[in-house]
């Protein structure tokens, strides 16, 4: 294992060296990797400083005594709001896990027939896929808006998930996986007997599952950090989500001590599912192309 | 089992309707073994494909049985087919491969347990059924495929260059299995390949297609002997039929008697062909002739027309050499001698064609000339 992270290969009994290339390309992907883990590092860290630990000069990037002092001071301030804590979790769970399941689902459905049926205008609609992805969200918040309360989902959890199931990246991930299925697989499968919709189920979804973890992956992120439909679209206090909660504690925080510590927890607590939905899907988007059954 | 009837057909694409194939027409016996052959981009897999339901007809009709396909989807038409690149399903064990058809038509378990045994015992893949299709070799893998069509025990076996991904070695191998498999199952086979020899050894009837048009339909035999025109002879058989140009010149005038004349040489003509090519009205017209390198032998073998041609190049096939003469033609003549042969470099060899086999073409269309 350590050969191979440093990129070292054993033939026989001797040990093979890289050449300098390799040598150096190893080099600057440690330097990067390493570099890319230290914010990871900090916000652990930082979670657990006592306050004269968070505000010592020169900044210290490991906690020197940890302690749970900053949880409790989280818990007290929630405790103190009207609504539990506990409802904004549930909030951002549940819609977060709705978006999952709902963004790949809406997102392989528009890639597969995109890939592959031949109908009038299939260029255009991809083109007007990716198209979208150039639009800030700022420009698009005010038709979101306007769908959202014509539609008269406002202050409902179907407001939260309806604005993030059109995820551009999404459709365009899947539709580049989809493209190299070959015809035969799906051919085949059609004179198996199978209808569409089950060589869509049985066929396509398996074998794109690196792909589908991947636009998982990034639903949830999507979701799990979203403050926007929280703010624009939800009214009522328990319908908002954990995110938009944590961001109203740590807001107008600049240049203020109190309230520091707190903080620093809600940015471990926003930052851990993350984490877990990774490493738990992280294996399947790693996993090759399962080609294997066509040479 | 059923026979097919193709009446017709036409496959048109694109907006400039460029025809890929043009007037289609034939009878499929059934329990035949019918292969299509072809070079690549002749329409072969285009029609097969036409049969599976996979592409649109435009023009024409496909029966299966009594029954008028055209419209019909790929799934029931009761067919199977195998595909070049196998196409099984990589997320599934190779049960669940062999098994999906039989799912999908909810057969009882059982029953689909007993199928995919049994196909599994008959192909010799019982060992791994549980396993992925990526942990399998490619001739496992062609088997499996295989497998996969025959336990839905179709009426039409499509198989549209099953054999090309595999290793020569295999290929022989897996070709002699097809042949066993065809006449177990007494089922009709669709067989599409390039590959001539693939098509002579396997064939009940074979369909020699060019540009989309079919050139000939017959046996291997007869497709061999008798070729339709020059493009039938020169694609099927291996080293290629030797092709070479002349003109029909009376022996004496008068006499009936025709020989065949090049710059360099003058080969008798059979009075059987005589007759045809008087029939056509070819005397002193040009003519392509065509002669088999197994036809020509060295000079002994037979009395008379001799040819002298300078060695080339020789190709040692195992139990027979061929070998490349220049005889002042466009092309080397290639003659089939033993393997023990040996000669130099650009020495005259003299060599007598049987004429007995000899086929004459015309110079300009490439037809062979009958009564």
């Amino acid at each position: 294992m350590v050969q191979r992270l440093l990129g070292l290969r054993w033939k026989g009994s001797r040990l093979q060296a890289m050449d300098g290339f390799q040598k150096l390309l190893t080099l600057l992907m440690i330097v990067m990797s390493v570099f890319m883990l230290l914010p990871i590092v900090y916000i652990f860290n930082h979670a657990f400083k006592p306050y004269h630990e968070l505000f010592v000069y020169p900044p210290a990037f490991f906690v020197r005594e940890p302690s749970f002092q900053n949880m409790n001071e989280l818990l007290s301030v929630t405790s103190r709001s009207t609504v539990p804590m506990i409802r904004y979790l549930f909030n951002s769970v549940f819609i977060s896990g709705l978006a999952v399941v709902f963004v790949t689902g809406v997102s392989a459905l528009c890639a597969f027939p995109i890939s592959k049926h031949k109908f009038p205008g299939a260029k255009l609609a991809f083109s007007t896929i990716l198209l979208t992805l150039m639009f800030a969200p700022e420009v698009i918040q005010i038709p979101r808006y306007l769908v959202v309360s014509n539609l008269g989902i406002m202050n409902s959890y179907f407001g939260h998930l309806l604005p993030m199931l059109a995820m551009p990246i999404g459709v365009f991930l899947l539709k580049q996986f989809i493209d190299q299925i070959p015809d035969a697989l799906l051919e085949a499968a059609r004179i198996d007997g199978a209808n569409e919709f089950f060589v869509f189920i049985r066929i396509v979804i398996p074998v794109c599952m690196p792909a589908i973890a991947t636009v998982a992956i990034l639903a949830f992120q999507n979701s799990w950090g979203n403050v926007e439909t929280s703010s624009l679209f939800m009214l009522d206090d328990e319908m908002k989500s954990f995110a938009f909660f944590l961001s109203t504690l740590t807001n107008n925080l600049a240049g203020n001590v109190a309230m520091q510590g707190a903080a620093a927890v809600a940015s471990l607590i926003m930052f851990v599912p993350n984490l877990i939905v990774f490493i738990i899907l992280q294996g399947k988007v790693i996993a090759t192309m399962a080609h294997s059954g066509i040479k | 089992m059923a026979g097919i009837r193709i009446e017709h057909l036409y496959k048109r694409y694109g907006k400039d309707k460029q025809t890929v194939v043009n007037d289609f027409h034939l009878d499929i016996k059934d329990k035949e073994f019918l292969v299509f052959v072809g070079p690549s981009g002749c329409g072969k897999s285009t029609t097969l494909r036409m049969i599976a339901g996979l592409e649109d007809i435009s023009e024409g009709e496909i029966y299966i049985g009594d029954q008028l396909v055209n419209d019909l989807p790929p799934k029931d038409r009761d067919i199977a087919m195998v595909f070049q690149n196998y196409a099984l399903y990589p997320n599934m064990t190779v049960f669940e491969n062999i098994a999906f058809g039989l799912r999908l038509r909810k057969l009882p378990r059982h029953e689909i347990e007993q199928s995919v045994k049994r196909a599994a015992r008959v192909l010799e893949i019982e060992p791994y059924l549980n396993r992925k299709p990526k942990e399998l070799s490619g001739g496992q893998r062609q088997r499996v495929a295989l497998g996969r069509a025959i336990v839905r025990d179709p009426q039409v076996f499509l198989m549209d260059e099953p054999l090309s991904n595999l290793d020569a070695k295999l290929r022989v191998q897996m070709r002699m299995e097809i042949i066993k498999l065809h006449k177990t199952l007494e089922t009709t086979f669709i067989y599409v390949t390039h590959d001539q020899i693939e098509a002579m050894t396997m064939a009940d009837r074979i369909v020699v297609m060019k540009d989309g048009v079919i050139q000939q339909i017959d046996t291997p035999e007869t497709v061999y002997t008798t070729p339709n025109n020059t493009f039938v002879a020169s694609f099927i058989g291996s080293p290629q039929i030797n092709l070479i140009e002349g003109k029909i010149v009376e022996d004496i005038p008068g006499s009936g008697k025709l020989q065949f004349q090049t710059s360099r040489f003058l080969l008798p003509i059979p009075q059987e062909a005589a007759r045809v090519l008087v029939h056509h009205n070819k005397v002193n017209k040009r003519v392509t002739l065509g002669i088999r390198p197994e036809n020509i032998g060295l000079e002994g073998l037979f009395s008379d027309a001799i040819i002298t041609g300078a060695y080339k190049v020789s190709e040692l096939m195992g139990a027979d050499r061929f070998l490349h003469l220049d005889i002042g033609q466009d092309k080397l003549l290639v003659v089939r001698v033993n393997a023990y042969y040996h000669c130099e470099e650009n020495e005259n060899i003299r060599i007598v064609p049987d004429m007995s086999k000899a086929l004459f073409f015309d110079a300009d269309s490439g037809v062979r000339f009958k009564i």
